[in-house]
């Protein structure tokens, strides 16, 4: 399906390195006193589906949030497609219409059906034709089986539905990557599923994706890698083979066996 | 006058009809005064409001910084001061104000400056309180997708602000009807000034004011339940239709 529309000839000869989407260096970011992110360094490459692990106040939405620019960094840069973000607002729009975002509470406009919701993006700031934006908007509630909802308002639909709405939402803009901030710790554990298996078959299409989770079983399955942030760093940066049966940080070591044993206690699988 | 009342109620009936053409044209003033003046007011209250609720990030360019500050700092002023001054007063001051420096404004306009001028001061405190009142999350979402600032208040955060201000803007607009009742020391031909002339001519003013009491009443509880209405409207359908076309029969 998808050409090479914009006729950009592969710039490097090592094809089978894929390209480098985002990289992030140094990236710091203090609320005042309180430094939040300690120099980030990273890069994602294209295809890449990255889960981000850690701790409750650890900087996972912060880092995630700085990489949509919800909030500009204190210090350190980030580099789209090999260039450094611009500064201007039209620039940062501009990004951020190909760096989607899947929010923990959502977002779906209130005002707005499950398909204006959906055609909201398109409409406004790809400026789609409202054909072009329809026929999208109902292909992508299709593959998250939504599409039934189209005429619902987000009062009207169960937390694992507003999330599913919610990626085909992101979807709608045809982002070159998606950033998840914990999609389904705001649902009901019987809805968790439904989302999971979403992002799941996301991750089939190749899609780019920073996941921000505490689904273990997940970021195992579905990652190529796996990063572990510990009080503003990144302590451990993985693919999930060696992350979850070989880690570097003590850290993790002591995140996992915490893990595994509310596992057992849980008694789950 | 070939048979004179003698009573209460055939005062009233005779000051009504002989002067229903004063009573018609004051209720036109006045409903074109409330209308125009809070509506206008509105445009005022939301503008002030937006200002006065916009933030000033450091990467805004100097000049839009220094103009956001002055905005703000004279939006205040002038909120404070409509706010701390009676209608009656503003009246004056307005009319005579713009008449001193030459400007030969008509009565009526100035009844709508005033108006406006009033209804902005406190809609604005009410539009930033229905903007605050919208989760952060909705206009974050709109962000997220790269649309601008201005378009995610526009298309989103406004929308939902305006739903929630609504009862306000009604009571808004039901006070002004009643308050254009001081305009009549500027000459302005509203109700109540009609009421005065009409009650003149017999010395009957008690007959006089019941008459646009009634007038006022009647205008106050047909609008009140206009918006009543409206809002249920507003509020929304509690079902939706589920479009089964595209229902999967695999469930
Ligand atoms: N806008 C803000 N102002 C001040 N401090 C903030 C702000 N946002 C986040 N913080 C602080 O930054 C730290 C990291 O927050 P962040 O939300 O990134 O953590 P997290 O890893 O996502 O945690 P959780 O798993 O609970 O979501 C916290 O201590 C938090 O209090
Ligand atoms: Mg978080």
């Amino acid at each position: 399906m998808k050409t090479n529309e914009k006729g950009s000839k592969p710039k490097n000869e090592k094809a089978s390195k894929p390209e480098e989407i985002i990289r992030v260096e140094e990236l710091s970011k203090s609320f005042g006193e309180h430094q939040v992110l300690r120099k980030i360094d990273f890069s994602v490459k294209k295809g890449d589906v990255i889960c981000i692990l850690g701790s409750s106040g650890s900087g996972k939405s912060t880092l995630l949030r700085c990489i949509n620019q919800l909030e500009t960094q204190t210090y350190g840069k980030i580099y789209f497609e090999g260039k450094e973000l611009g500064k201007t607002q039209k620039e940062i729009n501009r990004y951020r219409s190909r760096v989607g975002m899947v929010f923990q509470s959502f977002n779906l406009f209130n005002n707005m059906t499950v398909l204006k919701n959906c055609m909201a993006g398109t409409r406004k700031v790809l400026h789609l034709s409202k054909e072009e934006a329809h026929d999208r908007a109902i292909a992508h509630l299709k593959s998250v089986g939504m599409a039934p909802f189209i005429n619902a308002y987000p009062a009207q639909l169960s937390g694992g539905q507003k999330q599913r709405v919610a990626i085909a939402r992101g979807l709608c803009m045809n982002p070159d990557v998606l950033l998840f901030d914990e999609p389904t710790s705001a649902l009901d554990p019987e809805m968790v599923g439904e989302v999971l298996n979403v992002m799941k078959s996301l991750a089939k299409t190749g899609l780019t994706m920073l996941i921000v989770t505490h689904e273990m079983g997940f970021a195992h399955d579905v990652s190529s890698r796996v990063l572990f942030m510990d009080k503003g760093y990144i302590v451990e940066d993985a693919p999930p083979e060696k992350f979850f049966t070989n880690p570097d940080s003590g850290r993790v070591k002591e995140f996992l066996s915490r893990y595994i044993q509310k596992d057992k206690e849980n008694g789950d699988e | 006058m070939e048979n004179t009342p003698t009573n209460m109620f055939e005062w009233i009936w005779l000051i009504a009809t002989q002067y229903s053409q004063l009573f018609i044209e004051g209720t036109i003033i006045t409903l074109i005064i409330s209308f125009a003046g809070t509506i206008t007011g509105f445009i005022v209250g939301f503008i002030v409001g937006i200002v006065e609720d916009s933030k000033i990030t450091p990467s805004d360019p100097l000049p839009q910084k220094i103009l956001t500050r002055c905005f703000k700092i004279i939006f205040k002023i002038y909120i404070e001061v409509f706010r701390d001054t009676p209608m009656i007063v503003q009246a004056m001051i307005v009319y005579f104000g713009i008449r001193q420096i030459g400007i030969q404004i008509d009565p009526i306009s100035a009844g709508i400056l005033v108006t406006m001028l009033n209804t902005g001061a406190y809609m604005a405190e009410t539009v930033r309180g229905g903007i605050k009142s919208i989760d952060i999350g909705q206009r974050e979402g709109a962000l997220a997708m790269g649309m601008s600032p201005i378009g995610a208040m526009i298309h989103i955060v406004l929308p939902q602000a305006f739903k929630n201000i609504i009862p306000e803007m009604a009571n808004m607009f039901l006070t002004n009807l009643k308050m254009t009742s001081v305009l009549n020391v500027i000459g302005v031909k509203e109700l109540f000034l009609q009421a005065k002339t009409a009650g003149g001519t017999y010395y009957k003013y008690f007959e006089s004011y019941l008459v646009i009491a009634a007038i006022y009443f009647v205008l106050c509880f047909l609008f009140n339940r206009i918006f009543l209405l409206i809002e249920k409207k507003m509020a929304g359908k509690k079902d939706y239709v589920l479009a089964v076309e595209y229902m999967e029969n695999n469930e």
